[in-house]
């Protein structure tokens, strides 16, 4: 075997296989960011707003009159 | 996808904007039809209009939370929650408060706030709504 033979199959088929399996576990992940939140991390999303359907629910989901909050709850994690 | 609320105050933009699943939403395209299975699923089941704001708040949340609110009608149900303040909001109107007493909004924020801190916020405004619309109960 040439030296070049020897690397490949002694150095090329090893690495071969180590990137398969790593494409295999980390692949999907690599591929399309989950957008997984964790705690602490900082929000740089610009903010979304999303409703019903207004079809579903038989009903605009916004008024043109004066609405007040009346009652609820807040927290913090 | 859920509809979008076109709100003439506030300078913020009232979503979900561009294609589905965009890259650089937030939400994956499987989070956002959970969270439009679960913002319809209640909204119809209760007969109140939910709605969920994530975003940031400006300072006093609970004010800038209460001030989205009336944008929308007395029988809706706002949702806001900051992740990047960690904070979150349940807001309530008129008719919707006499559906949905302060305790059970906590009972609903406390489970929200569960799931918030395990990172899991789809999980935890799905939650938040499945509570919400059962404390409710049917229209």
């Amino acid at each position: 075997m040439t030296i070049v033979e020897t690397v490949l199959v002694f150095v090329g088929i090893p690495a071969g296989i180590t990137a398969l399996l790593a494409f295999g576990v980390y692949g999907k992940t690599l591929l399309h960011q989950p957008n997984r939140y964790r705690p602490g991390k900082a929000w740089n999303y610009p903010p979304s707003w999303y409703v019903a359907h207004p079809e579903a629910l038989g009903q605009p989901a916004t008024a043109s009159g004066s609405v007040t909050a009346v009652g609820g709850a807040s927290g913090e994690w | 996808m859920s509809g979008e609320v076109s709100v003439s105050s506030k300078q913020i933009q009232h979503g979900p904007t561009g294609p589905l699943g965009a890259v650089d939403g937030p939400f994956t395209t499987r989070q956002l039809t959970r969270l439009d299975e679960a913002l319809t699923l209640s909204s119809v089941e209760s007969g109140l209009a939910f709605s969920v704001y994530v975003g940031e708040l400006a300072t006093p949340t609970r004010a800038h939370a209460e001030a989205l609110f009336e944008a929308l009608t007395p029988n809706s149900v706002l949702l806001a929650v900051s992740p990047g303040q960690r904070s979150l909001h349940i807001v309530t109107g008129d008719v919707s408060a006499k559906r949905l007493p302060n305790r059970a909004c906590a009972l609903a924020a406390l489970a929200m706030r569960a799931s918030f801190s395990n990172g899991d916020l789809t999980g935890g405004i799905v939650i938040g709504l499945r509570m919400l619309a059962d404390s409710a109960g049917r229209a």
